[in-house]
């Protein structure tokens, strides 16, 4: 698991929302239109059941011409669809966006298992209809058909015939009578006798009025067959005689009676000898009701099978049409329906896998909201509670982060204090860990034992391998197998570049779980303890010597003149003698009066009375004594301009100064007249950094060795043949009181310098 | 290598879609019809015929009784170059048959703009023929908007119902055009 920075956490990402469309994501809407989809099916199917009933151009112009518009729509509308969304999985499918890859699947395995079926339903409808049309027809029903309106029209035509060859022999019987009013009877009597033969059902005779190329037909008698029904009317009689009058060939018509029966009518022209037509002669003839009926029935019939032969590809086309647009209509609902299904099964996973990268970006606080309560919404709101938990844990553990920061903090602060103290304080500190390794060794116990930064993480033994540092290693040996001294310490002298060091060493078990976690080593310097114990020590020996001493140096001085004064009479050999030993022992005493007053004075040497002085000006006043008392030394004032003045007892350091220039003197030598030549050099400088003044006076002589150089402030130490062996002790013990510090060191290129330092 | 079923279905498929466009084509060229116009005394008389129109679905649509119409769209126009032609004036001549086959005779109705020209009742197929596929100096349209020495052309285009396909496009029928120039007289 990536670590993440829970201290910032990042914005939120913009996670693309699955928004929801209230048009297609609204369940009663899609049932809504689902209702009206099969109701536009089951219309289709209702029209196409009454497709035989509509009228040729209506079938053929208005409902295929609909129905194949239709179908375009429909199709251009499934294409545009499939396209769309073709379109748009492949342009989500190279843009790598989330689950492109299975809606593309999903959508590609609903398409399929859409199209591919109602395909081949398509196809095998197609062919059983296009079947199904052509059995519409069969040789023997055709032939039946055909027989029965050949025999129906033929009846017709030889009724039509008869009847006018009817017209035609009236039409010439009739030329030589007259039609006018004189002509009625003997006209009426000609067409009765017809009539009465039943050679006809009605004749009807016309005059034509005025004769010539434009006449008018003027009814002049009728007479009609009892049988013949009374529902015929005039009207087309009359149309078929003006027609005739006009001179229109072959006028004839069958006429419709409101009986169901048919009047065969046909009309002939009237014309008297000399060729003018005088009259119209209109002969029908009457056809029952049953048989006019069965006759047209028949003829129906057969215009009706021969119309639909016609007819059969438009049907044809109908038919297919609908069963296209139903296959097309299911075809854009399935399609529809599997590209909305693959999206609310995508979209929850796609809004989970948005969700899940929001949490792993640190957005504990995203939540899917829940779109239906189906298993889908069941998995968002297991996600949605997984969320939470992961949120108050990450709560919880960022309180626990908090307090673990605080105390970490609190013990990083308390860290640095100790080690803080550790590198500031004067006693030395090294932790040893269990396995014996050295953990930390502090400033101080590098100072004091010599050693560098490279002592963390060596053994002990190592470290403390020296051969100057044995005695220490072990006395921590000890320690840390727990026979030496823990707490109460145990004092180790070692000596460390010539130097005497005492340490008090405390050996501490660290406490651990299950036993020591190491040890502690403490180092406290006691040397300058050690030291001033001499020193007192020394002083009370000083003390003790000079009262004990200077007592019977007296009675020795005067017994040793009385001796003297005695044998000044005596013989020149005793007198000489006695002479010679007085005089040495008075000289000797007065030698040992000297070193007893020195020891007087080192012993009761008073508390400083210390005040704001210019040691430039002690200094100066002290050299003033030496001005041109020796020839061959030069003494050298190197004073540092500005000098701050500085707490002393001026008594107290011009004799330290005294003291350290006539130590300078001695050291070059004596020669035969006086000290031999060097360069003594009295310098002072400010140290405002530690807050100091120097004082240094440095010589050119032979120099001190280097394990001489601590010892030298040691009382009773000397290097020269004579003298007390007081003198640095006295400036030593004089700079400690001042609360200052002296240390001898080798002057470069030769010589001593000595070097104090007096609080500022 | 062997030749597949693919291999060999793919030239079938193509030999089919050749045949179709030249079947349907022959079809198309099968019916022509000639227009033949003239200007004279203020009016733009227009002949046209139809040959080769009864063929056997005619024929069979008008032995069945059904109303077969020939409807003749006559356009009158002038070219624009570079843009649609200026329809400058059109009519509609319709020529309706009707066959009864208990009396074995035709009527045929010929209307122009919707207005009943002619009727005619004939047992006579040659003359139902002629009655509906040739018109010979109609009176079609005037001469007052037409521009002297303009050339101009007619287009006659004619559908035939009921219709013998299985699907309907709007676009069927036989189209004839004759151009001439507008010589006032």
């Amino acid at each position: 698991m990536p670590a993440v920075d829970r201290g910032s956490p990042p914005p939120p990402l913009p996670v693309p929302d699955p928004a929801r469309r209230p048009l297609r994501d609204n369940p009663r809407l899609i049932l809504v239109w689902i209702v009206l989809l099969v109701v536009g099916l089951v219309a289709i199917v209702r029209l196409a059941d009454r497709s035989a009933e509509f009228a040729p151009d209506f079938l053929s112009e208005v409902v295929l011409y609909a129905l194949t518009l239709a179908d375009l729509t429909i199709l251009v509308a499934l294409g545009f669809v499939l396209a769309r969304n073709i379109i748009k999985l492949v342009v989500e499918r190279r843009r790598g966006l989330p689950f492109a890859r299975f809606r593309s699947k999903l959508v590609a395995v609903l398409l399929g298992m859409t199209i591919i079926p109602a395909l081949l339903v398509l196809f095998v409808g197609s062919e059983l209809i296009r079947n199904s049309a052509s059995r519409w027809f069969s040789a023997p029903i055709d032939e039946v058909l055909t027989s029965a309106s050949a025999i129906a029209s033929d009846y017709y035509q030889e009724r039509q015939s008869a009847a006018r060859r009817q017209a035609r022999a009236l039409a010439a019987d009739l030329g030589g009578l007259d039609l006018g009013a004189a002509g009625v009877a003997a006209v009426r009597a000609r067409i009765l006798r017809v009539v009465n033969e039943r050679q006809a059902s009605l004749v009807e005779v016309y005059r034509l009025e005025p004769p010539g190329t434009t006449p008018r037909a003027v009814p002049v008698v009728d007479v009609a067959a009892p049988t013949l029904p009374r529902v015929g009317t005039r009207a087309v009689a009359d149309r078929l005689a003006e027609q005739a009058a006009a001179g229109q060939p072959d006028v004839r018509q069958v006429e419709p009676l409101r009986d169901g029966g048919e009047l065969v009518r046909v009309a002939e022209v009237v014309r008297e000898g000399g060729g003018r037509a005088t009259g119209v002669v209109v002969v029908s003839d009457y056809l029952a009701g049953a048989l006019a009926r069965n006759s047209r029935r028949v003829v129906d019939a057969y215009e009706s099978y021969q119309q639909l032969r016609v007819l059969r590809r438009p049907l044809e086309g109908v038919y297919l049409s609908f069963f296209l647009m139903v296959t097309l209509l299911i075809l854009v609902s399935a399609t529809w329906m599997g590209l909305y299904l693959a999206k609310r099964i995508v979209r929850p996973i796609q809004a989970l896998a948005a969700g899940a990268r929001e949490i792993g970006a640190g957005h504990l606080d995203h939540r899917i909201e829940p779109e239906t309560r189906d298993e889908f919404g069941g998995l968002v709101e297991a996600f949605n509670s997984m969320a939470a938990e992961l949120a108050a844990s990450q709560r919880r553990l960022e309180r626990s982060r908090v307090d673990l920061e605080r105390t970490n903090l609190e013990v990083e602060t308390r860290r640095q204090y100790i080690e803080t103290i550790l590198e500031r304080i004067a006693t030395g500190v090294i932790s040893i860990a269990s396995d014996g390794r050295v953990s930390t060794v502090n400033g101080a116990a590098q100072r004091l034992l010599g050693l560098d930064d490279t002592a963390s993480g060596r053994d002990v033994a190592e470290v403390l391998g020296r051969a100057d540092l044995a005695p220490l290693a072990a006395v921590v040996d000890r320690g840390m197998r727990g026979a030496g001294a823990h707490a109460g310490g145990q004092e180790v002298a070692l000596s460390l570049d010539g130097r005497d060091v005492h340490l008090a060493v405390a050996t501490t078990p660290l406490p651990g779980g299950d036993g020591p976690a190491g040890s502690v080593v403490v180092l406290d310097d006691v040397t300058p303890l050690i030291r001033a114990q001499k020193v007192a020590a020394w002083r009370d020996v000083a003390r003790r010597l000079a009262h004990e001493v200077k007592n019977p140096l007296t009675p020795i001085q005067l017994c040793a003149e009385r001796l003297r004064s005695r044998f000044a009479q005596a013989p020149e050999p005793q007198r000489q003698l006695v002479q010679e030993c007085a005089d040495t022992i008075v000289q000797e005493v007065e030698s040992l009066k000297l070193l007893v007053d020195e020891f007087s004075q080192f012993a009761r040497m008073p508390a400083p009375r210390t005040a704001p002085s210019d040691l430039n000006a002690l200094i100066a006043d002290a050299l003033a004594l030496y001005r041109g008392l020796f020839a061959r030394v030069r003494i050298e004032p190197r004073l540092a301009p500005a000098l701050p003045p500085v707490r002393v007892d001026p008594e107290q350091f011009r004799r330290v100064v005294i003291n350290l220039i006539d130590n300078a003197i001695e050291a070059f030598g004596e020669g035969p007249d006086g000290p031999q030549g060097g360069l003594v050099a009295v310098a002072t400088e400010h140290d405002v950094a530690n807050g100091v003044v120097r004082v240094t006076v440095s010589d050119d002589g032979p120099g001190l060795a280097e394990e001489d150089q601590a010892r030298v402030f040691m009382p009773y130490y000397s290097t020269k043949k004579r003298g007390s062996g007081l003198g640095l002790a006295i400036v030593r013990r004089i700079v400690v009181e001042h609360g200052g510090s002296i240390e001898a060191t080798g002057n470069l290129p030769r010589g001593t310098r000595m070097i104090i330092e007096l609080p500022a | 290598m062997p030749e597949t079923r693919r291999d060999r279905a793919i030239p079938r498929l193509m030999a089919c879609l050749v045949g179709v466009v030249v079947a349907a084509g022959a079809t198309v060229a099968a019916q022509t019809i000639r227009v033949t116009p003239m200007a004279r005394d203020g009016q733009l008389f227009v002949s046209f015929s139809l040959a080769d129109a009864f063929n056997e679905d005619i024929q069979s649509a008008i032995q069945s009784g059904l109303p077969t119409s020939f409807t003749y769209d006559v356009e009158l126009r002038r070219s624009v170059p570079l843009w649609v032609d200026r329809l400058v004036n059109s009519a509609q001549v319709n020529a309706t048959v009707r066959y009864d086959n208990l009396t074995r005779r035709y009527q045929v109705t010929v209307t122009q703009d919707g207005r009943v020209a002619e009727t005619q009742v004939t047992d006579d197929e040659t003359e139902v023929r002629k009655a509906v596929t040739e018109f010979q100096r109609l009176p079609l349209f005037t001469t007052r908007r037409l521009e002297a020495n303009a050339e101009y052309y007619i287009r006659v285009r004619v559908r035939t119902r009921p219709r013998n396909t299985v699907i309907a496009v709007p676009w069927d029928g036989v189209l004839g055009s004759a151009t001439f120039t507008f010589l006032p007289r």
